[in-house]
């Protein structure tokens, strides 16, 4: 099954949670139908490249039957990077996420950066973020 | 509750599905994780380890070679091909990768 099909399947549990890490690029964005997901999460960095990739994510997803669309901000150096990202979702939810040294030694030492530094400022905020996702089940 | 992760190959995608994936499930959720990258590394960052990834990853390449009769449904996908993480994150590979794009 491709993606997109699992993801428009019937018996998906409805208390569930799905979280999918797409393809990069947006093609399994252009071949998804109507409310096969709730949210899209935006990762970018504040480069060209990256934001126009999120740009047409953004697009795709404003066609389609989405609750909710958030744009992580990532790999921030400066507040600068901030304001470039914002100023290229205009309206939209931004969330920042510092650039964090821990998360590439979490990626060279093949560990979650969750476990690897789980107080880390670049894992913190993505737990903030993580947390306004769903409602709280208690 | 369905939450896709989209972006440019290198811009933290990965990174960012598994720290929410691990912090929905701490909170009490039931969460799959869903990898759907064509450089297919989610349980790395989950936290699954390099081998069992690369199971999971060999499983899906056995699953695109006709090898094994292809999962039909959720439920199917999630526990014949799934795999236990941390905090009770389920993970299943399945994109495709017999055609992988440079991150």
């Amino acid at each position: 099954m491709s993606p997109e099909q699992l993801l428009g399947s019937v018996d998906f549990p409805e208390d569930d949670v799905v979280v999918a890490d797409f393809e990069a690029g947006v093609g399994t964005l252009t071949r998804l139908g109507e409310e096969h997901v709730d949210t899209v999460v935006i990762v970018v960095e504040a480069t060209p490249k990256s934001l126009e990739v999120g740009a047409r994510a953004a697009a795709l997803a404003s066609e389609r039957t989405v609750a909710r669309i958030v744009v992580v901000a990532n790999r921030i150096r400066h507040d600068e990077d901030l304001e470039t990202v914002k100023a290229a979702f205009p309206g939209m939810e931004v969330v920042g996420v510092p650039h964090d040294p821990k998360i590439v030694e979490a990626d060279r030492k093949g560990v979650a950066p969750i476990d690897l530094d789980p107080n880390g400022p670049a894992v913190l905020a993505l737990i903030g973020l993580a947390s306004t996702l769903i409602p709280t089940s208690n | 509750m369905k939450l896709a992760v989209v972006g440019k190959g290198g811009s933290g995608k990965t990174t960012t599905s598994s720290v929410i994936a691990r912090t929905l499930a701490r909170s009490g959720r039931a969460v799959v994780a869903l990898d759907c990258d064509s450089n297919p590394n989610l349980g790395i960052s989950l936290g699954v380890g390099d081998e069992e990834t690369e199971r999971l990853v060999s499983m899906r390449q056995a699953l695109d070679e006709g090898e094994e009769e292809h999962a039909n449904n959720w439920d199917t996908l999630i526990s014949r091909y799934g795999s236990d993480g941390p905090d009770g994150v389920r993970l299943a590979v399945v994109s495709r990768i017999d055609n992988p794009e440079p991150g």
